[in-house]
């Protein structure tokens, strides 16, 4: 009977070994070769050229800022949604995915809209007589457009390990004499590790890796590794480099993906 | 006091979520084209929305896409985690590491890996004589590969819910297996398999970069057709049909979450116990299925008109915004041909898929340097000047001209042409300009937009150098990547077409753009003012050539063919304002001031000043790239 249950995940398995793990081989070989399919290791190392290093670390830097925000605004959102009463929550947290059914793009450009020399802010702000602000085309743009697009990512893995604290722990950490710092310290918060964790990583992984948000909100003046590589793809035409390049970015993903198997065994802090 | 400000925060981050959707649905009744201007209240967008049939086509791939990828993905993702739910321990966390891929990794690999697949599995079907390219099987298997670990992963965590004792039970009382899966087991897993399938619809409608690098010809989701549009300025009818998909979605959540069906705790009254229950069933079941069917019935709508049009057909691959779409429906109407139509941003990003060979293009519209380049690498067919009569309206200076590229007029029939230049806001700027030295005045810091492609970024610096356009001496080009990196804190954004909306709403005082844009935004500002720089610039036509792996050649040439007819080359001219080489069809424009319009053409002695790009050899192309992306990332 267990065995024949086991076949149920038959489908599902041929279907990632061909859809996913083949890709990725093929992503290997193409960033192992040379266009002559002669094995180097030369893409990769474009990774050092100044610029590539410097869209790397930009992308790294605007993706742990956009990160961090996201974590801290997040948290105590999680937690007051958690207090509320279950049958408010369901919609409260649609409240979140609801975005997601306006275009993504759409949503981005929005920002253009509002953040521009004459957009709806800056008319917003000279009406009461307010300078002007210059805030399109920067990094903080950019921050504002990952961190707009990826809230939910960290909100909902928070917020799926805090409703799921049994009560009777928080009872009995208050009984024991503990304060409400204390019983956040040491009580919710390593029980919500596994929820941060996997909402960092969601955060992290897809900022880290954006080519769009730079691309709508940065006027194409900051150029990311995301950037770097659609562009090695899809105008150098260059695939050998775009995916020695993504085989770099892949170590960041592998970094994350033991990080989830470290602190997450059971799943429980996944986003959905 | 702590409710409180636990609630004004709520309140503020559902602000922040919901700002740019408000913008988006007061957008959509914005009765001026385009997003930089409010010109008034309308409702006119959500009416020709129906009409354009580009948008409705994309809604319903769109929503196919993820009525399908959804439901194929719930079925293979439950399947699985039940099997999971069996395996040992080991196989498990390897299976679920696998499951955790898709979700983790970034999705620009994911979709890179798919694409590498995809066209590895084409050139390899090729051999035994199977057709098999980027299209919308592709899109469909990309995004069943990313939805079924959403599926698994919202049905483990119920799974693991379900007692075992219970099934057993089942068992024991005489239930077949089977049985007892649908009727202990899946009622109590049903939840999580909902939201399966709803997270799965959801983030398959909500995917771009994906569908991006698995998608072929025409066929366009709506976030692909949104990124064609972002260049060129969206559609307002894209902004109306959010709306009303934000709208409709609305409606259905609340409906749900305020269907009577949740007070159901208390005791009632057995009628209004009935009345509960039949209102739960309308809410719950008849208005979702409801919406399904209209989709899937709308789809199958769209889908039968298009596959009435038959297999006659002819692909054609042009720049953005760049043809009247009544030319299209009348050159359907009047040949039966049906036109799967493709849009490219930039010369550099349509050579790699011509290049490719992964989509057979039949009719393409490059720029000369990137023509010259594409005939010396053999990728053009000769074309068949029987198939294309109407050539003889083209001016024959065009057709000089176009020998710079085409030396013997045998492979490229001109479409459009006209130069680069600076068009400036006459109310931003102290006196007119005339020089490319203004691109590099510190007075219009962050008032300046320059050119997002090569090519023409280095020619504005190039020229005001003093050198030739087509330089290829590493000294000038070095010294011209210098000029651009220091211009590089002044400019606002480098765009391409957006400089066209940003110059009509005043963002920035002067733009680097194309003549024919021009007119356009003259019509929409007055205040505009283009100019071709002193120093001289760059005097271009695009024309269109047919690939050596097309497979509808002569179609291809019976649509140049149309193209070069008067009447449609001016319907042409009215609709994208780019100078025609059409004589014959420039005669036919009414108004006499843009038929002798100085922007659309320049005098003679204008256009002495200017050259035309070459294409400079595989070597100096990489050396053009790297150090523009030098630029780019300084």
């Amino acid at each position: 009977m267990k065995n024949k249950k086991k076949l149920l995940a038959g489908p599902y398995l041929f279907w990632s070994a061909s859809f996913i793990i083949i890709p990725l081989f093929m992503i290997l070989y193409y960033g192992l070769t040379n266009n002559k399919n002669q094995f180097t290791l030369s893409n990769i190392a474009k990774i050092t050229t100044p610029e590539n290093m410097k869209a790397l670390g930009l992308a790294l830097l605007l993706s742990l800022v956009s990160t961090l925000i996201c974590l801290i605004l997040a948290y105590p959102l999680a937690m007051i949604l958690a207090s509320k009463s279950m049958n408010q929550t369901s919609f409260v947290v649609l409240v979140f995915i609801l975005p997601m059914w306006m275009n993504f793009l759409l949503r981005t450009l929005a920002w253009q809209t509002l953040l521009e020399k004459n957009g709806v802010i800056n008319n917003i702000l000279s009406f009461f007589h307010l300078p002007t602000q210059s805030m399109i085309n920067t990094p903080s743009a950019i921050i504002l457009g990952m961190v707009y697009n990826f809230l939910p990512f960290m909100v909902l893995p928070i917020y799926n390990v805090i409703v799921k604290i049994d009560k009777d722990v928080i009872s009995a950490a208050k009984d024991l004499g503990a304060n409400n710092m204390q019983t956040f310290t040491k009580i919710i918060f390593p029980l919500t590790i596994s929820g941060i964790i996997s909402g960092i990583i969601m955060v992290f992984v897809p900022s880290l890796t954006t080519f769009v948000i730079s691309d709508l909100l940065g006027g194409s003046k900051i150029l990311l590794i995301g950037n770097v590589i659609e562009q090695e793809f899809k105008q150098s035409s260059n695939w050998n480099v775009g995916s020695g390049l993504s085989l770099v970015l892949m170590i960041f993903i592998i970094v994350s993906m033991a990080l989830i198997a470290k602190y997450d065994k059971d799943g429980e802090g996944t986003a959905f | 006091m702590k409710k409180l400000l636990q609630n004004i925060y709520l309140s503020l981050i559902i602000f922040l979520l919901y700002a740019p959707i408000v913008t988006l649905v007061v957008l959509s009744f914005n009765n001026s084209k385009t997003r930089a201007k409010w010109g008034g209240f309308t409702g006119k967008w959500y009416v020709s929305l129906f009409q354009n049939e580009q948008i409705m086509n994309a809604l319903y791939t769109t929503l196919i896409i993820a009525l399908l990828s959804a439901f194929i993905a719930t079925i293979i993702g439950t399947a699985a985690a039940l099997g999971i739910q069996s395996m040992k321990r080991k196989p498990r966390t390897l299976v679920m590491g696998i499951t955790n891929i898709p979700m983790l990794n970034a999705d620009i690999v994911t979709g890179i890996s798919l694409m590498l697949l995809f066209i590895a599995i084409g050139t390899a079907l090729k051999f035994v004589g199977i057709q098999f390219s980027l299209g919308f099987i592709t899109i469909l298997i990309a995004h069943i590969t990313f939805n079924i670990p959403y599926v698994i992963l919202s049905v483990m965590p119920k799974l693991k819910q379900t007692k075992r004792s219970t099934y057993e039970a089942a068992l024991d009382l005489g239930a077949s297996p089977i049985y007892a899966f649908f009727k202990v087991v899946f009622p109590d897993i049903l939840p999580g398999v909902f939201s399966g399938f709803l997270l799965a619809f959801t983030m398959s409608l909500d995917d771009f970069v994906i569908t991006h690098f698995t998608k072929g010809p025409g066929v366009d989701t709506l976030s692909t057709k949104i990124y064609s549009e972002v260049r060129k300025g969206i559609k307002p009818e894209m902004y109306a049909l959010s709306t009303i998909l934000f709208v409709s979605v609305l409606i259905l959540l609340i409906l749900i979450n305020l269907s009577p069906a949740n007070k159901n705790g208390e005791t009632k009254p057995k009628e209004v116990n009935k009345i509960t229950r039949i209102s739960h069933f309308i809410f719950r079941r008849i208005v979702p299925i409801g919406m399904a069917l209209v989709v899937v019935a709308g789809g199958f709508f769209y889908n039968s008109k298009k596959n009435l049009k038959g297999n006659n057909q002819v692909i054609v691959y042009n720049w953005g915004e760049y043809i009247d779409p009544k030319v299209i429906t009348l050159f359907e109407k009047e040949t039966g041909i049906n036109v799967v139509y493709e849009e490219f941003e930039t010369n550099e990003i349509m050579y790699p898929k011509i290049q490719s060979g992964a989509i057979a293009y039949d009719v393409v519209c490059p720029s000369d340097y990137m023509i010259q380049r594409m005939i010396e690498n053999d990728l053009l067919a000769e074309l068949n000047f029987d198939n294309i009569p109407n050539i003889k309206n083209i001016g024959s200076q065009y057709m000089k001209q176009s020998k710079q590229f085409d030396a013997e007029n045998k492979y490229s029939v001109p479409y459009c042409w006209g130069t680069i230049g600076i068009l400036y806001n006459k109310k931003m700027v102290d006196k007119p300009i005339d020089s490319w030295s203004v691109l590099w005045d510190k007075k219009y810091k962050d008032n300046i937009l320059m050119q997002d492609s090569v090519r023409d970024a280095f020619a504005t610096a190039l020229k005001y150098l003093g050198y030739s356009l087509n330089a290829t001496d590493l000294d000038e080009l070095e010294k011209a990547k210098e000029l651009l990196i220091k211009q590089k804190p002044l400019v606002q954004a480098y765009v391409i077409d957006q400089v066209r909306d940003k110059m009509i709403g005043n963002e920035a005082a002067i733009g680097v753009i194309y003549s024919g844009e021009a007119i356009y935004t003259q019509l929409e500002n007055p205040d505009l003012e283009y100019v071709i720089p002193k120093e001289g610039s760059n005097v271009w036509i695009d024309s269109w050539v047919i690939p050596k792996n097309a497979k509808h050649k002569e179609n291809g040439e019976k649509f140049i063919n149309f193209l070069c007819r008067p009447d449609i080359a001016k319907m042409n001219f009215d609709y994208i304002t780019y100078s025609t080489p059409n004589t014959e069809g420039r005669k036919l424009i009414e108004d006499p001031a843009i038929r002798n319009s100085k922007i659309a053409f320049p005098s003679a002695t204008e256009l002495e000043r200017c050259e035309t790009f070459k294409f400079l050899g595989n070597k100096n192309d990489s050396i053009y790239n790297e150090l523009w992306r030098e630029i780019k990332s300084h």
